[in-house]
């Protein structure tokens, strides 16, 4: 990531759709060439935020900034923006140089600037041979990757992705996330990316913003919110299988404990954050991942016996299901570990790894 | 491993060397029941929609005397095309007696434009409220929707006093104007409902693309709409030529349409019924809705096959 400068800057934006309020007073500061991608579930008004740095929707309020030009009021096609988006949106009539080039036409380019232009980006996305040939003859990844290249000859400074892989299939959709990575380091271009899918966000971004309700809840490293989630949504978001949620007491005192049911699990190891141990209600959370079993789990610095419920194997690993202080609790094993209902077992974890969540405000202790 | 498992679970394989059992396509019978019951009643209302246009081409082709002899069925003994040529081009009405020819021609400068008028204003229309939703957007679309519900008749005299304070009444181009407006109402919400179906997204593209109003109506969306265009004619043709009431409304006799110039010839009560000559006048009248059935209808399918596999 090259940091040198701002890209694209939201200052304070809000959109109202009559009364029903989208976007709350959001800021957003995206660096030169970062690879930002907005995560949320449906509805959380990531597409929407993308849609007015695109122009495509008026705001209610704010400002947008795209290379510290202010561009508010101005046209989607004066913006020095691309778009690619989920249905691709191919012109059906057209030939695929035909997409590529219209906006070019629209803009009145020479003609030997734009066959110079969709060589370069045929050559890129490797669609040459597919240039004479109409949308419908073509694949979903082929589409897509038309889709992207009519952002290419664009010559844009931001490229918008409106859930560019949500419509293909997975193995598709795996292959074209490469290629989007690949993409974006041999451009430099700035990328906004929206998606709901976690690994999308995860293998792709830079920093992830994660929406919910119009309002960002956490911005940073991919890394940084998995590990350490600013609230309980958001760790719930990111990670599939997803975290366990023990609901407890947190009790202050040297070591502070959580108790829940008969466990107590010291936190001497946890780092609190900012407001520090409060004590109360709050919600424990650790990833299945981080979960040692047998032998390895008496290492940890806590640890308990427990018996397996379900075994649910996964190829590559095995999600196995048991009871923890009366809550349902799941954690990762090796594939090859034969495991059966009932067997009795030792499972640990490093508090270290877990977060603590307030009940009443969801965010993290 | 599977099918292992399967057939050792069954006592016995249901028996694979016992050929004589349903195998394949179930066999259909031409002459079933279904078959019988489908057919004869296709034929039936087949036969009882196309007898009158039978007797109609069968009593255009004989003379007077034959017609007399009162066998509306039977053959012509002796084929004339006598009242077709007087149909067209001798019959009289009130003064004139240069046939339909006339009214055929005011017609057909009549319906062109009408078409043509009506429908490039109805589609922008409908592009502009299906896609550039500007403000009181909803509040047009209502009241041009609450005018389609108005009956003519409520509107015929209050239009006459326009078209004379505007010295148009009586005139071709009066009436072209009439039946664009009336026109506009049904057509404008087909437009609208057909941009509405398509992508929203493709409308976006275009304009991250830098094409402004016209050019997402020209290069994008008027390509992708040629079935609901076909539709439009379909209807507006057939429409406007078959009308009567405003053409014989806001017309003189020099310049009625060629269906009130039919009613004229049809209707008159001075000398014999020509029948053969009402019949071939009717056809003639009838020929242009039905040359544009078939024509747009081949069109029509491929329009909406062609629409079908849009990316």
């Amino acid at each position: 990531m090259a940091a040198n400068g701002t890209s694209v800057s939201i200052q304070d934006l809000s959109l109202n759709f009559g009364a029903v309020s989208v976007l709350q007073t959001l800021n957003l500061d995206v660096a030169e060439g970062e690879f930002i991608v907005l995560l949320g579930p449906s509805g959380c008004g990531k597409s929407t935020l993308l849609n007015c740095i695109a122009g495509l929707l008026d705001i209610s309020k704010g400002r947008i900034f795209i290379k510290g030009k202010n561009v508010t009021w101005e046209e989607p096609k004066d913006r020095g923006i691309g778009m690619v988006f989920q249905s691709y949106a191919l012109y059906p009539q057209m030939t695929v140089e035909k997409n590529l080039s219209f906006g070019l036409r629209v803009a009145g380019v020479p003609k030997d600037d734009i066959a110079k232009r969709i060589a370069r980006a045929a050559e890129i996305l490797q669609i040459e041979p597919l240039l004479q040939r109409k949308p419908a003859a073509l694949s979903g990844g082929q589409r897509q990757r038309v889709a992207i290249g009519r952002a290419l000859v664009r010559d844009v400074d931001v490229f918008l992705f409106d859930e560019p892989l949500s419509n293909l299939d997975a193995k598709l959709r795996s292959e074209l996330r490469v290629e989007i990575k690949l993409l974006h380091r041999k451009l430099q271009n700035t990328m906004i990316y929206v998606t709901h899918d976690q690994i999308e966000a995860m293998t792709l971004a830079d920093r992830i913003a994660v929406m919910k309700g119009g309002v960002i809840q956490q911005l940073d490293a991919p890394q940084t919110i998995y590990n350490r989630p600013v609230n309980r949504f958001v760790a719930g978001f990111l990670g599939s299988p997803a975290m366990n949620f023990i609901e407890g007491q947190l009790e202050g005192g040297t070591p502070p404990m959580f108790r829940t049911g008969s466990v107590s699990i010291p936190l001497d190891r946890y780092a609190f954050d900012g407001a520090g141990n409060k004590g109360g209600a709050c919600v424990f959370g650790i990833r299945p991942e981080h979960i040692a079993f047998g032998e390895a789990a008496n290492a940890m610095p806590f640890a308990t016996d427990a018996a397996v419920e379900i075994v649910e194997p996964m190829g590559s690993d095995t999600l196995v299901w048991t009871k923890l202080g009366g809550h349902n609790f799941s954690f990762r094993v090796e594939a090859e570990k034969t495991l059966r209902n009932g067997d009795p077992i030792r499972i640990g974890f490093d508090p270290a790894r877990a977060s603590l969540f307030d009940t009443q405000s969801g965010n993290r202790m | 491993m599977a099918d292992h498992a399967v057939s050792a679970a069954m006592p016995q394989s249901v028996a694979r060397a016992d050929a004589s059992g349903p195998s394949g396509p179930k066999p259909r019978h031409m002459f079933s029941r279904r078959n019988i019951f489908l057919y004869g009643t296709l034929i039936v209302v087949a036969l009882y929609y196309l007898l009158p246009l039978y007797v109609m081409v069968v009593t255009s082709l004989k003379g007077m005397p034959e017609i007399r002899l009162g066998n509306i069925f039977s053959p012509p003994l002796e084929i004339t095309f006598e009242p077709w040529v007087k149909a067209w081009s001798q019959a009289c009405t009130g003064l004139n007696c240069d046939g339909l020819s006339r009214g055929f021609w005011n017609s057909v400068r009549i319906t062109v434009p009408s078409v043509v008028l009506s429908i490039a204003i109805a589609s922008v229309n409908g592009y502009a409220l299906a896609n550039w939703r500007f403000k009181g957007a909803d509040t047009f679309f209502v009241i041009l929707i609450v005018g389609a519900f108005i009956p003519y008749q409520v509107m015929i005299y209050p239009i006459v006093i326009i078209l004379r304070e505007i010295g148009l009444y009586g005139s071709l181009t009066g009436l072209v104007i009439v039946h664009s407006i009336f026109g506009m109402p049904i057509l404008t919400l087909l437009f609208r409902n057909y941009f509405t179906s398509m992508p929203e997204e493709l409308f976006r593209a275009a304009r991250v693309d830098g094409a402004g109003f016209w050019g997402i109506y020209l290069r994008i969306m008027l390509p992708m709409s040629l079935p609901i265009f076909v539709v439009a004619v379909i209807l507006q043709v057939t429409g406007i030529w078959n009308d009567f009431l405003f053409g014989v409304v806001y017309t003189r006799p020099d310049t009625y349409p060629m269906t009130v110039q039919l009613n004229n010839i049809v209707n008159s009560v001075q000398g014999v019924k020509e029948y053969n000559v009402n019949m071939a006048a009717t056809i003639l009248t009838g020929l242009v809705p039905l040359i544009v059935y078939f024509i747009s209808g081949k069109l029509f399918v491929r329009g909406i096959a062609a629409g079908a596999v849009k990316g």
